[in-house]
């Protein structure tokens, strides 16, 4: 019965593939490119909403001075250098010849009255301002060179401007968020031209034939948020798309197999890792731990180091990236893969020992373990509830007792946000920085510095908090490097968070493309070209 | 409907009755019978039921606890052993390693105790309320019935996903959430009836020797009530297990780590495409099969106990 599925299945697949083939002449198939994309863009507004989707778009449309490659390593864009011409300046100098796409010309001009439009966008649910922010002062020196004047030496300006997409200071003065939306002034230098938008469902793209850089290989480009899972990838298997991002991992065996279909991924620079209560003080209950009958423990056990690692060592994280995400991760014991800035060398995925974190948590005073309940979303993170099932199983075989409890994002981030959980899953997407992860997640929370946004386990540590000062304004770039790689491993060290595996970003697409997959999970049609035949 | 009804209590059809005493419950009983298909679903469910009761005893697994699973062991083929060689997995398992036929036998246990025991709480609000409405007439009657009316005018899943997404999400919210829905089905029936039985003769002559009018209305008119009731409970015992199974598959129903059979199909339907049929596909069947049984039973009951329909 299961081989007659199974030929079904494949004849099934073969006569999608066919009708597909003969839909799409190769002629018209260099024309026009269907994308499918699993995220909604909430605006075209590039200084909107700080969100990977709308990055992207904004990445067809309008051009940053500093652009970022696959592995999201800086190259030039609308700057063609840079440099610190003094401990608080910063010069950029601009590249000759770039017109928007109404014809005006792209200088100096542009620069500042992006930078300057960055904290003044009314609504914005996630704001760009924190990247004007640094700035007290802009200079032009001409209209090819700009100068940006800090308070304090700011090594990470570059990095910065890789998010500020440029905009026109003629077109844009006095352009409101609808404006972007409606198409009006969706105006950038980039390699696409915005020919409609229909928001939450399509963007109809054509190809800027004025673009500064590699020229786009279509002539046109339907970009649609096709956000059910199921569809998209039966749309792709149908040949309805050319092109898909986010490929559920429930899928990826079969795609493996198709003769017609080829994936492109990457190690991305998303961590999943699981967020402990260093808030409650050692003598305090955290809320959801209790001992084995369901009475208060009087202590908060995630304060012991031991219990921390012994958390850690009870996940077998390579059953997580094989079983759950079907090969679609990689273990990780810190925020960045390797290869990138400020990566530690020497710090491992935590082996699975369930033996030694049995031993450990009898030395910290728990012999029989005790009770948590594991939170996390069920809907924000590839196979987040599957995740935290798994990692119930492996903590429950060690002695910690662990009931898990998923919910949606908008419910759970909320109450992560106010401490209201001992232990819970959840996702931090990367710059490729140490300092980026410090400062958000692993620093002791200040709101006057910026620090610990997203720290909802309150972990703080002095030491990390001191060598993160001194990589804030060091210039020198190896010796920043080492600064945040102390410490990150300082962090790794004391467990601050329980790292699982930074996720595969994979895009799927038909035969006769190819992509160049990208770290920072952005789906972008330039990265999508004919294969060589 | 209600003149028909009014034609008058059932009589003995049959002029060559048997020697045997024919009590009402053993003509119901006959009569029932003479369905096959009605028997083969009241077995059907005997065997659910017992199934269900039993499961603790004879699942080889305790799928709802975590430390016998073992994610090594997830999307195992039906007939699979499990990597420590201690059980095979005779349908499989799901993405956890959980074993689907222990599954299947915990989630029926739920879907049952659900189904049932909102189906009776239901019956009990709407029937308490339709029969107020009957006697009581008037504003009452009108208040009561435009509640219905409003009530019946929602699409059911519509107002339990609304509920739950207000109580929050567990398996008490999933009954109340239902019974909300529900007790306007009873509420409609047992007034119908009701009205018809409210100007009897033995209603008037309760009425005469003054009795309390809970004793009229639950000694006197409800037990005459009662056969439209038992259909229709049948019926909507069936209508609550695939409501609760349909908001489990939405994710509003029980905790991921008890899935009820509606659970067990949506942890399973991501992987219909890549072939791993099993974990949607039996306890598919399982509901399936339990609520046509049910539904087989409750046909048979309403031919049986609809006067208009007596040969």
């Amino acid at each position: 019965m299961r081989d007659s599925i199974r030929m079904a299945a494949a004849a099934a697949v073969s006569a999608a593939a066919m009708a597909g083939a003969l839909g799409a002449s190769p002629a018209a198939a260099q024309q026009v490119l269907n994308m499918g994309v699993g995220s909604p863009v909430t605006s075209l507004d590039p200084h909107y909403h700080q969100l990977s989707p709308n990055n992207a778009v904004s990445d067809m449309i309008f051009d940053k001075l500093v652009g970022t490659d696959a592995a999201a390593r800086n190259i030039p864009g609308l700057a063609t250098e840079w440099r610190a011409v003094g401990p608080t300046t910063w010069e950029f100098k601009l590249r000759p010849g770039v017109k928007f796409h109404n014809g005006n010309d792209f200088t100096a001009e542009d620069v500042v009255f992006t930078i300057q439009r960055l904290p003044n966008v009314p609504n914005s649910p996630s704001s760009y301002a924190a990247y004007a922010r640094p700035i007290v002062r802009m200079e032009i020196v001409d209209p090819l060179t700009i100068r940006f004047h800090t308070a304090a030496p700011y090594p990470l300006m570059p990095m910065d401007m890789t998010n500020v997409r440029i905009l026109d200071a003629t077109t844009h003065a006095n352009a409101a968020t609808e404006d972007f939306n409606a198409g009006r002034v969706a105006i950038g230098t980039g390699p696409w031209r915005v020919l409609s938008h229909r928001s939450g469902d399509r963007i109809e793209f054509e190809r800027n034939p004025n673009f500064w850089g590699e020229a786009p290989a279509f002539q046109r480009v339907n970009y649609r948020m096709v956000t059910n899972d199921a569809t998209r990838t039966a749309s792709l298997l149908s040949g309805d798309l050319d092109f898909i991002d986010q490929v559920p991992t429930s899928d990826l065996a079969r795609l493996r197999r198709d003769q017609n279909m080829r994936l492109s991924e990457t190690v991305g620079l998303r961590l999943i890792f699981l967020g402990l209560d260093h808030l409650r003080a050692e003598n305090e209950n955290s809320p959801f731990i209790t001992d084995h009958e369901g009475k208060p423990l009087g202590r908060n056990p995630l304060r012991d180091v031991r219990v921390r690692r012994a958390l850690s060592m009870a996940i077998d994280r390579k059953a997580i990236a094989e079983r759950v995400m079907e090969g679609a991760a990689t273990p990780s014991g810190q925020f960045l893969p390797p290869g990138t800035f400020s990566h530690v060398p020497d710090v491992q995925a935590p082996a699975y020992n369930p033996d030694m974190a049995r031993r450990l948590l009898a030395e910290a005073g728990y012999p029989n373990g005790f009770r948590i309940t594991l939170a996390g979303p069920n809907d924000r993170y590839i196979n987040d509830s599957r995740i935290i099932q798994a990692v119930g199983q492996m903590w429950t075989r060690i002695g910690v007792r662990t009931a898990v409890e998923a919910q949606t994002w908008s419910t759970f981030v909320g109450r992560a946000g106010r401490q209201e959980f001992s232990s819970f899953l959840i996702g931090w997407g990367s710059n490729p920085d140490g300092s980026h992860p410090l400062r958000n997640i692993l620093a002791t929370v200040s709101r006057e510095r910026g620090w610990g946004a997203s720290n909802r386990g309150r972990f703080s540590n002095a030491e990390v908090d001191s060598l993160l000062t001194q990589a804030l304004v060091e210039l020198d770039e190896p010796k920043r490097e080492q600064l945040l790689i102390r410490a990150q491993r300082i962090a790794a060290e004391q467990v601050a968070v329980i790292p699982l595996h930074i996720q595969t970003n994979i895009w799927a697409m038909r035969r006769g493309l190819t992509h160049t997959p990208r770290v920072d999970e952005l789906t972008r049609a330039q990265d999508v070209r004919p294969a060589a035949q | 409907m209600s003149a028909v009804v009014g034609q008058g209590t059932p009589v003995v059809k049959d002029p060559g009755a048997k020697d045997k005493v024919e009590t009402p419950f053993r003509r119901f009983a006959s009569e029932f019978m003479e369905s096959r298909l009605a028997l083969g679903g009241l077995v059907v469910i005997s065997i659910i039921i017992l199934l269900a009761i039993l499961a603790p005893f004879i699942s080889p697994q305790d799928p709802y606890d975590l430390a016998v699973l073992d994610i090594m062991d997830g999307r195992m083929e039906p007939g699979s052993l499990s990597g420590d060689g201690s059980i095979t997995y005779w349908l499989g398992t799901d993405d956890q390693g959980r074993d689907m036929l222990s599954g299947i036998l915990y989630g029926l246990r739920i879907s049952l105790t659900v189904g049932a025991g909102s189906a009776f709480i239901a019956c009990m609000v709407g029937a308490s309320l339709g029969l107020a409405a009957a006697y009581a007439g008037g504003r009452t009657d009108s208040i009561i019935m435009r509640i219905v009316d409003l009530q019946l005018s929602f699409p059911s899943i519509l107002v339990a996903l609304m509920i739950l997404a207000f109580l929050g999400k567990s398996i008490t919210n999933v009954v109340i959430a239902i019974v909300v829905v529900e007790w306007a089905y009873y509420a409609r029936t047992v007034r119908g009836t009701a009205l018809v039985e409210r100007r009897r003769e033995y209603i008037e002559a309760a009425e005469c020797l003054a009795l309390p009018r809970y004793r009229i209305l639950f000694r006197h008119l409800l037990p005459n009530c009662l056969p439209p009731l038992i259909v229709i409970g049948t019926m909507q015992v069936a209508r609550a297990i695939a409501l609760e199974a349909t908001l489990s598959f939405l994710g509003l129903g029980v905790p991921i780590t008890e899935p009820s059979l509606g659970l067990l199909i949506a942890n399973g339907y991501e992987y219909m495409l890549s072939g791993k049929y099993w974990i949607s596909f039996y306890p598919g069947i399982a509901l399936l099969v339990t609520i046509v049984a049910i539904n087989l039973v409750g046909d048979q009951l309403r031919d049986v106990l609809n006067p208009r329909l007596q040969k």
